[in-house]
């Protein structure tokens, strides 16, 4: 019976080479006495956010949208935290559980709501239009300035709902090709340990397995940095960041 | 304990020794054979593709920008498809999905009208197998995600008839499609000048009466279209906002519109 043990232990060595060599998958394990990572992400200085403005030809729209609207591009309080910073641990191999959490963009009063927000892989993109006027919404992963379509999808009719899974991972840049001053972010994330700032720029992430990881930074306005910062368990690393002019 | 004595040791080697062999040469026969495939694909994509489309498939080849004028003085611009971001319009499958080693094949094959993309009417079936699988290889897309349902088109016997080419009417105008389009189909709709595409590049909506759809004519492909949208340009999927039966009315309408009374133009 010995040399059957033997055989087994031998090809099982052999086999996951090439079985696992393909892709990489995160993995979902119990994380017993994790680490989180806290911070605050502000700005150097008081940045104006600016006016954005409503370009139509049609009319029912003109009505509907105005003619000017809140960026809320540079949202920062009185003590410089920035508002809508998207924070997100990169390649991270294992950890907790991905929250089922699907994510509602709705085309409401000529802009998309949330402005910034977190999708997860293997949830639902719901995609809604309160308006009575044609909306498309389109994703598409930023890359350099273009983009590649994740989704474009027609909702021409009020009260219209599509959901569609979460597939491709990224930051997501979401717009309407017949209003072009709408816009949204979305990061499209395949591990749980995302967060998008508070008004004060306060994010938390926790039930991280201690070791050292890359983490994005990023905002609309002033862009984007890694940072490395290392996780023990038990413990609240902290991780600030001041963004200076955009 | 008896692990490691001599016999059972040769026996557990003799025994992986014939057992594995045929499973590495199956696998090893799979890859020479993939291999090949690619070698023949690059061999053409090299001598025919490559002028325009680049060596590394991001479209910066010899030839950038290729400009027309449309009867009614409108100026298309057309850029050599960059095949890096593994963003397709021509698909039998949903929006955001990749298209199929048979869609790529079909484009290849038949070239795209209006566009300068010439058919290759003198391609080898594993020429053709081969370039499609090439392209393939410009966009990491194809490794990471799997392929979506296909997409069939069944036209019924309605279409074109002229109570589905009214019911058609009403599907235009409720979509919005004059939005982009224009009332009469010309593509001078109000939004018509806004629209830009993945690469950041200005594009125009299609102008019914200017020629062949690039995907084709038929009421198959025009139903295509609708369903799974043209990814990468302004045209959205309706696949999820419109019935089958008001997407193939509003295939009448627009073969009306192109002056197609029930079927025809190029077969793509």
């Amino acid at each position: 019976m010995k040399r059957w043990l033997l055989l087994v232990l031998i090809i099982t060595l052999i086999l996951p080479a090439s079985a696992f060599a393909k892709r990489k998958k995160y993995e979902v394990v119990d994380v017993e006495n994790g680490g989180s990572i806290v911070g605050t992400i502000k700005a150097a200085e008081m940045v104006a956010d600016p006016m954005g403005k409503i370009e139509t030809e049609v009319p029912e729209e003109t009505k509907l949208c105005g003619g000017e609207f809140k960026m809320n591009k540079y949202i920062i309080s009185a003590d410089l935290g920035v508002k809508n910073v998207i924070v997100a641990l990169k390649k991270v191999a294992k950890g907790k559980a991905m929250p089922k959490q699907d994510l509602t963009l709705d085309n409401k009063d000529c802009q998309f709501h949330p402005l910034v927000s977190i999708a997860y892989k293997g949830s639902q993109f719901v995609i809604h239009n309160s308006d009575p006027i044609f909306h498309n919404t389109s994703l598409g992963l930023m890359m350099k300035g273009k983009r590649s379509t994740v989704y474009n999808l027609a909702l021409p009719i009020q009260n219209t709902t599509i959901k569609k899974p979460v597939r491709r991972t990224g930051m997501i840049s979401v717009k309407c090709d017949s209003h072009k001053w709408m816009r949204a972010y979305v990061y499209a994330a395949k591990n749980p340990y995302v967060a998008v700032t508070d008004k004060n720029g306060k994010f938390e992430i926790t039930d991280i397995l201690p070791g050292t990881y890359k983490v994005m930074v990023w905002h609309e306005g002033f862009g984007e940095v890694d940072k490395t910062v290392e996780v023990k368990a038990g413990q609240a690393t902290t991780m600030d960041h001041t963004f200076t002019k955009p | 304990m008896n692990l490691f004595r001599p016999w059972a040791l040769f026996s557990a080697l003799a025994l992986f020794v014939l057992l594995m062999p045929p499973f590495a040469v199956a696998q090893d026969d799979e890859d020479a054979a993939y291999e090949a495939l690619i070698k023949k694909g690059k061999q053409y994509y090299d001598i025919n593709c490559r002028i325009c489309h680049g060596a590394k498939g991001d479209g910066k080849g010899f030839v950038d920008v290729i400009r027309y004028a449309e009867k009614n003085g409108r100026v298309i611009e057309t850029f050599p498809r960059d095949f890096t971001f593994g963003v397709y319009k021509f698909r039998a499958a949903s929006t955001g999905c990749l298209p199929s080693p048979e869609d790529l094949q079909r484009t290849i094959k038949t070239g795209i009208d209006r566009s300068f993309m010439p058919p290759q009417e003198k391609i080898s079936d594993e020429e053709l197998r081969g370039v499609a699988e090439y392209v393939m290889t410009f966009s990491a897309r194809f490794e990471e995600e799997d392929l979506c349902d296909v997409i069939t088109a069944a036209k019924p016997d309605y279409v074109g008839s002229d109570k589905s080419i009214k019911k058609g009417i009403e599907v235009y105008k409720r979509m919005k499609c004059f939005e982009c389009h224009g009332d009469d189909g010309k593509g001078n709709g109000p939004k018509a000048n806004e629209i830009v595409d993945d690469w950041g590049k200005k594009i125009l909506p299609f102008n019914f009466v200017a020629g062949n759809l690039k995907r084709g004519s038929s009421a198959e492909n025009i139903y295509m279209t609708f369903t799974t949208g043209l990814d990468g340009s302004g045209m959205p999927s309706y696949e999820d906002s419109l019935t089958e039966e008001e997407r193939w009315n509003l295939v009448s309408f627009t073969l009306k519109l192109m002056g197609l009374t029930e079927e025809g133009g190029k077969e793509h």
